[in-house]
């Protein structure tokens, strides 16, 4: 049986679908089979990010209509052969998915992956509710500042009541706050909102923090989700992401301004 | 003598039969208080007041006589029907007989369920999503355990709400009596629903929205700076909402 992962957050713009693609990325790197599907119907995200753009053929919605089969909507993965990507349908909208279309193909999908990614759209509507509904887990995307604080915490509050967990009174879903595009320096100066203030308000398990990174655009542009790129901070935080993901116990970086060499100061050596 | 009766002939046949029956637990024998009270569910929820019938129950009440008549009196004007009685002393009993109202016995079995904020019966259009349930105390209060996040709403309609955990920005608390945050009240909070003057508002750290009591209101905007972050009491005094620190 495979887990069933939420990628959400409420606000968009956070990083959802770069977490999702590159969370994903790392699951299967470490030998997991892993499946991520783009919930957000009528905009088409992540397949762009996953650099598989011009391979869709089918997605999510011809899967549910029984114009296609699973099998042939789903893309493998060029770089990692355990992992496979879901499309979603650019010229249907939300209304498309039905509940019962996606637990099916959740279903199937149990029987073969060992973990199944859900990239949900923003907001809390029904493609949003649809992308949480069968979840395991929840990773919950939030930026440092307070209007994606304040969404996040909506989204907490719709995870712990419009579940099937929720419903059928299960164990609750497994909440996991992922903070990203954090700054040290803004924060320091006071612009951002610090990971404490956050982890305060949000009150949940921290599974991770990505830093603000020249590395996340260029990977995103380049359609190369960035754990590939383990030489920059934000693909080394999701590696660790990642890794806390599979339970291990790994300490927190890139949470605090790390003050720059003599060397690097003069060379003028940036962040990559 | 023959029990054979033509069933055509018949005015009327007994059944027994098990009906869904709301009961009015009566925690005062004051008419005053019952008819405020009244008045202000009544605003609430307009749907549940046609004519509905109640049973009036006054176990909980330790006292020989009580204004029976009266208290039926504000029933019936605010649209609830009585039609019995439920527990009380003899003279309680004759004075229900002579009301023309039913009598049970006490029903000292299992507690019956409170109908919290009668639900089921309200077309509720202002209820949000997702309303978490919190228990619900002996005395009519509530403890709500976790954190009150934003969009969700939690009440305590006929006593006071306690919340262990913080109250987030976009959240709401509210209770007929006082509202206890132990942990950070971010949202709104709002005291004495139903007129409860006598009601507060108490938290461990001040942030909140917006504090009400009895209807008398402050904004964040409206609390001294130096209060925010601070444990604190808020009451109203002449009519103001006075808010002290507790620390």
């Amino acid at each position: 049986m495979a887990k069933i992962i939420v990628v959400t957050s409420g606000k968009g713009g956070v990083g959802k679908t770069t977490s999702a693609a590159a969370i994903a990325t790392g699951l299967a790197l470490r030998g997991n089979k892993t499946v991520v599907i783009d919930f957000d119907v009528g905009l088409r995200n992540l397949d762009l990010i996953m650099g598989c753009e011009r391979r869709v053929v089918y997605d999510l919605v011809n899967v549910i209509q029984g114009e296609a089969g699973l099998n042939q909507a789903l893309i493998r993965d060029k770089r990692v052969d355990n992992l496979h990507i879901l499309p979603a349908s650019q010229t249907r909208d939300k209304d498309a998915l039905t509940s019962e279309g996606v637990e099916k193909i959740l279903e199937t999908l149990s029987k073969d992956f060992d973990y199944i990614l859900c990239d949900s759209p923003a907001g809390i509507e029904r493609g949003a509710q649809l992308a949480m509904y069968y979840a395991d887990e929840a990773i919950v995307v939030t930026n440092p500042e307070v209007s994606s604080v304040r969404d996040s915490d909506r989204i907490l509050g719709l995870l712990a009541s419009k579940t099937r967990r929720a419903e059928r009174g299960e164990d609750p879903i497994k909440e996991h706050l992922l903070i990203t595009r954090y700054n040290a320096a803004r924060v320091d100066d006071g612009d951002m909102l610090n990971l404490d203030d956050i982890r305060e308000i949000l009150a949940i398990d921290l599974l991770g923090l990505i830093p603000e990174s020249e590395a996340v655009l260029r990977a995103s542009n380049q359609g190369v989700p960035v754990t590939h790129d383990d030489n920059s901070d934000a693909g080394q935080a999701y590696a660790d992401t990642v890794s806390r993901l599979l339970g291990e116990e790994v300490p927190l970086r890139f949470h605090e301004t790390q003050k720059k060499s003599l060397l690097s100061r003069m060379f003028g050596g940036g962040r990559r | 003598m023959s029990l054979k009766v033509d069933r055509a002939s018949m005015a009327f046949t007994f059944k027994g039969g098990m009906l869904p029956m709301t009961v009015m637990e009566l925690a005062s024998a004051d008419p005053e208080r019952i008819r405020e009270q009244l008045s202000g569910k009544l605003s609430q929820s307009p749907a549940f007041f046609q004519h509905t019938p109640v049973v009036l129950s006054v176990e909980k009440l330790d006292e020989p006589h009580l204004a029976l008549e009266r208290i039926c009196a504000v029933c019936r004007a605010h649209k609830l029907l009585p039609v019995a009685v439920r527990g009380g002393s003899d003279p309680v009993k004759q004075s229900a007989w002579a009301l023309g109202l039913g009598w049970f016995p006490p029903n000292d079995g299992a507690r019956a369920r409170t109908l919290e904020g009668v639900s089921t019966v309200e077309p509720s259009p202002a209820v949000p999503e997702a309303s978490p349930e919190p228990a619900s105390t002996a005395s009519g209060g509530r403890i709500y355990r976790g954190t009150v996040r934003s969009g969700q709403q939690v009440t305590a309609p006929d006593g006071d709400l306690v919340v262990i955990g913080a109250v987030n920005a976009g959240a709401e608390v509210l209770a007929a009596g006082s509202v206890h945050v132990y942990g950070a009240l971010r949202g709104r909070a709002l005291a004495g629903i139903h007129g409860d003057t006598m009601a507060g508002i108490f938290c461990r750290e001040l942030r909140a929205e917006l504090l009400s009591v009895a209807g008398n209101y402050k904004r964040l905007e409206d609390i001294d700076p130096q209060l925010l972050g601070t444990s604190v009491q808020v009451k109203l005094c002449d009519a103001q909402l006075g808010i002290t620190s507790l620390s």
